[in-house]
């Protein structure tokens, strides 16, 4: 059985006055997770959640032409990339493996900036996992 | 009126519950455990857990939902014959002792939040505990006011970074499985 779309006006506007609330809630949750509840985790999947949401609303087949899995598939690697090279970064300046407190930054910005790697991942590890789903591999 | 709240959460979470394990159709057995997933995360605001409901609210009642579904949509659904499942009345039986064993030690157990409560010492004979650490020293640091994020990347960064690779390598494999030999969006 193949994923069938159903077009609803009712989903379809509201996902459209949801959206960029959610998605501007998203970017706010990963970038303030050090002053208020939330963090990389929490943004990222808030994001991609925003995401399915309009795949969901729109049909899965337009979304998936408009985001490009290489671009998905970069910001999740990369993010893991930069988490690492953040991770490694710290020793040479003398510190422990991600011992943030070593940076040129401030401790709290060096967290922060870990975070935004954080939300990158789980941003494009959920929306890979979505699209896989729906449109991935060989289907016959 | 917070108990009343409270006590109206745990049951729409039990019923909830409750009806997701025993609900024939599988899409309504889905949006049964939506609901369920946001009583959850109201229950994680009230135990003043924001960071926990929010992933609650985003990941179980949002994308774990909607992968379900397209899971479903897949792969078809039970033929409806009847609502409910039929229940085998011994496994019945076993799950209803084991839960009244379970619940006679809440009585036991310290209040949540009390100052009894071992999870909010912050000292146990003269040394801190971790609690006790993070909270008076995270602010001095780091200069971040969330101790919990404080906690994930400051002075736990190396298990972070290792559940952020754990979930890499999940989506690699699915990458790997589904992923065929064409991209998405690829005709």
């Amino acid at each position: 059985m193949r994923y069938s779309y159903f077009e609803s006006p009712i989903v379809m506007t509201t996902v459209r006055l949801v959206a960029p609330f959610s998605l501007t809630y998203g970017i706010f949750v990963t970038l303030h997770g050090a002053e208020s509840p939330g963090g990389g985790f929490q943004g990222g999947v808030v994001v991609a959640a925003t995401v399915i949401m309009i795949a969901f609303a729109f049909g899965a087949r337009p979304a998936v032409e408009w985001v490009d899995e290489r671009v998905v598939v970069g910001v999740f690697a990369g993010g893991v990339l930069a988490f690492g090279a953040v991770a490694l970064g710290t020793v040479p300046l003398g510190g422990a493996i991600l011992q943030v407190d070593v940076l040129p930054i401030k401790t709290k910005y060096g967290i922060e900036v870990i975070e935004v790697f954080i939300g990158a991942i789980v941003a494009g590890v959920v929306t890979s996992l979505f699209f896989l789903l729906t449109e991935g591999g060989d289907q016959e | 009126m917070t108990l009343a709240l409270e006590l109206a959460l745990v049951v729409f979470v039990v019923a909830t519950a409750v009806a997701t394990a025993l609900l024939r159709d599988i899409v309504a057995s889905i949006a049964v455990f939506a609901a369920f997933s946001l009583g959850i995360s109201v229950i994680w605001v009230i135990l003043q857990a924001p960071d926990v409901a929010l992933t609650e609210a985003a990941v179980g009642a949002g994308v774990m939902s909607v992968l379900l579904l397209v899971t479903v949509a897949k792969t078809g659904r039970l033929s409806d014959e009847g609502a409910l499942l039929s229940v085998n009345p011994r496994a019945l039986t076993a799950v209803g002792l084991l839960l009244l064993v379970l619940l006679s030690t809440v009585p036991a157990l310290p209040d949540v939040g009390g100052p009894d409560a071992p999870a909010l010492q912050k000292t146990v004979d003269g040394e801190a505990t971790p609690y006790g650490y993070y909270v008076e020293e995270a602010y001095e640091e780091t200069g971040v006011k969330n101790s919990v994020t404080a906690v994930l990347v400051y002075y736990r960064g190396f298990d972070t970074f290792g559940e952020a690779t754990v979930v890499f390598s999940a989506v690699v494999g699915v990458l790997v499985a589904l992923g065929g030999s064409r991209r998405w969006g690829e005709e």
